[in-house]
């Protein structure tokens, strides 16, 4: 059983088809790299997948479960374009909240834990409107990977990242990687990403124009599947 | 049980929130101080008719500024997109929407319960003889405009023109409860208790709590993921 | 004659309520869009006959009594059940996109057909004084104000599902 399996979807908004038969699979430990031009479908295919909106056709499966399953909402981590973490808490109750929003042990430990391993320890009790970009962007990674998920979903993650954000995410996710998660990202930073895809997806108008393993072409030249691949190849 | 603990913690969340921040709950209490003086300009508290319109002037004042602090509901999700991260954790949609509404209840509340004295203060009603029951109908009440306002809250928090959707929605909806909840608590506000006449109304505020709640319930899943 | 044509527009409007909350509740089942112009199409037109009979009704009142308003049980209720419509189809207006439009449209549909006999009932206790007396007549004009209904609704109808048509015409031609 895959990870994460796309079967045949389609997602339409009202009558226009976002997403056109995607059918792609990522086998445990896999790391695929979604690319594609903007308005290519990266960021609906993900929230698809995470289960924030229903295909109309075709069928999601985490693990063999639908998104929505709890048990399925359990194992998946999400980051989304916004840091998905409260302005008005403070990083250790935001992190304590979700801990127990996931039904974790001890999430005020685990809350810790996470601030630790983000480099965030100092600024526990602060409230995160006084973080700056990169504190809230680490923030932001510490509460997808605090319920320890096996699938993670990233849309974008290195974007407007500073230097030190980005070493602390690449660093969670090599780690991840070799604990055999799974990870679905999509990325303009074709070079971060590549580095680390075992996998690559190619989206183009809503339709999947390439998937397959990353080979060295792609690491030494990223724009490779564009160019092979895409619009206009 | 885990359900109820689901609940509680996205209830203490948005109290401690709102606490911190007191936006709504301040709007919302300055809108019915302010209701409540511009009204007294048009009552002479000395007169009979005052007694009469009491109920309904107070839950004009209770529903409107309650508006105010529902609308926040669901909108202070929005920020940083802290929505999908709750929609995304696995926890029920009802046990998210009921959180949201027992926050909201008790923050509504708070505001008609300064309000209350305020109001016996300018138009010089005597309500603590019928407290009690005048408290039930409070919470009978609240509840309907919370249900109401929470469910709309949540449909309403990606659309443009929020802020009038919102009320657009919720008060011809709420009419039949508000016209219970008026006519209760004109006799109770006065210190006189529920007439055998009106139990009915009492009867109709608790059927329409009942039905929405139920409603809202079945129909809160599509609301939040569409 | 105008107080019949009132009644009529009102049995209309409820047939209306009840076809557009079935049809909701089938479209969130099925996530087909016919049964979402079919709301829409049933919703508008009974709004519209609705109004109409509200003032067929007032002008009765007035050419009975003298005055325009006369806080008639049956008056007033169906007053309300067009500010319980109104802001459907307000919130139809409001969200653009195809699906999220439907299914909140959908909602609201539920929730106003669940509020009808409440309201009916409340605005009858508090007018005729807990009388519950709503004796909507059923005279002839129910046959041509429903079939007029049902004409317009069907034309509404074929309307939205060509608009839909277009409109998915357009963003296919657009990517191209």
């Amino acid at each position: 059983m895959s990870a994460v399996a796309v079967e045949g979807v389609w997602k339409y908004y009202g009558d226009y088809p976002a997403l056109r038969d995607i059918q792609l699979e990522a086998a445990e430990g896999a790391c695929l790299a979604l690319i594609g031009r903007n308005g290519a479908g990266k960021t609906t295919l993900l929230r698809t997948i995470a289960g924030f909106s229903s295909a109309q056709r075709g069928k999601i499966k985490i693990f063999g479960r639908e998104p929505r399953e709890a048990e399925a909402r359990r194992r998946m981590g999400f980051i989304g374009h916004g840091i998905s973490v409260y302005d008005e808490l403070s990083a250790l109750e935001n992190l304590t909240l979700f801990g127990k929003l996931y039904g974790l042990p001890d999430p005020k430990k685990s809350a810790n834990e996470w601030l630790e391993r983000t480099g965030l320890e100092r600024v526990r009790n602060g409230l995160v409107r006084e973080f700056s970009r990169g504190m809230r962007q680490r923030l932001a990674v510490a509460r997808a990977f605090l319920h320890e998920p096996t699938v993670l979903l990233l849309d974008e993650p290195f974007t407007a990242l500073d230097d030190r954000a980005i070493a602390v995410l690449q660093r969670l996710l090599r780690e991840g990687l070799a604990a055999r998660k799974t990870i679905v990202m999509s990325t303009h930073q074709l070079r971060e990403a590549l580095e680390l895809a075992t996998h690559v997806a190619l989206l183009n108008r809503g339709q999947l124009a390439f998937h397959g393993a990353r080979t060295q072409e792609m690491v030494d030249d990223p724009g490779y599947v564009y160019a092979r691949y895409g619009e206009g190849a | 049980m885990k359900y109820f603990r689901q609940i509680a913690t996205v209830a203490v969340k948005d109290v401690r929130a709102e606490l911190r921040t007191k936006e709504a709950i301040n709007a919302s209490l300055a809108f019915a101080l302010m209701i409540l003086l511009l009204f007294s300009y048009t009552f002479d508290p000395e007169q009979e008719m005052m007694r009469q319109v009491s109920g309904g002037l107070l839950w004009i004042v209770f529903a409107f500024a309650g508006t105010l602090t529902l609308n926040r509901s669901f909108a202070r999700e929005l920020p940083n997109d802290c929505l999908d991260a709750l929609i995304a954790a696995p926890i029920p949609g009802s046990a998210l929407f009921l959180g949201k509404c027992f926050a909201s209840f008790v923050l509504v509340l708070a505001v008609e319960l300064v309000s209350l004295p305020v109001f016996g203060i300018f138009y010089r009603v005597h309500w603590t003889p019928q407290f009690p029951a005048l408290f039930g109908v409070l919470l009978l009440g609240t509840w309907a405009l919370t249900i109401i306002g929470t469910i709309f809250s949540a449909l309403t928090v990606n659309i443009k023109l929020r802020e009038v959707m919102l009320p657009m929605l919720t008060y011809p909806i709420l009419m039949p409860a508000l016209m219970s909840a008026m006519r209760l608590t004109t006799s109770l506000v006065n210190g006189q208790p529920i007439p055998e006449d009106d139990f009915a109304w009492l009867k109709m505020l608790i059927g329409f709590d009942l039905v929405f709640t139920a409603v809202s319930l079945a129909l809160v899943e599509t609301v939040l993921v569409g | 004659m105008l107080a019949a044509l009132f009644d009529s527009s009102v049995w209309t409007a409820l047939a209306a309520a009840a076809i557009a909350a079935i049809a909701s509740i089938l479209f969130l089942r099925s996530r087909n869009f016919l049964y979402d112009s079919l709301a829409l199409a049933v919703s508008e037109i009974g709004l519209v006959l609705l109004a109409a009979g509200i003032v067929a009704g007032a002008i009765a009142g007035r050419l009975a009594g003298g005055f325009w308003w006369t806080w008639d049980a049956r008056l007033t209720t169906a007053l309300v059940g067009v500010l319980l419509y109104a802001p459907y189809l307000m919130l139809r207006r409001a969200i653009e996109e195809p699906t999220r439009r439907a299914a909140s449209a959908a909602v609201v549909s539920i929730f106003a057909l669940f509020d009808i006999p409440l309201i009916a009932v409340a605005v009858n206790w508090w007018l005729a004084r807990r009388t519950v007396s709503l004796p909507l007549s059923t005279g002839w004009t129910i046959l041509p104000v429903a079939l007029l209904g049902a004409a317009l609704a069907s034309i509404r109808f074929r309307q939205e599902q060509q608009r839909r048509a277009q409109d998915a015409e357009r963003r296919t031609a657009q990517e191209i």
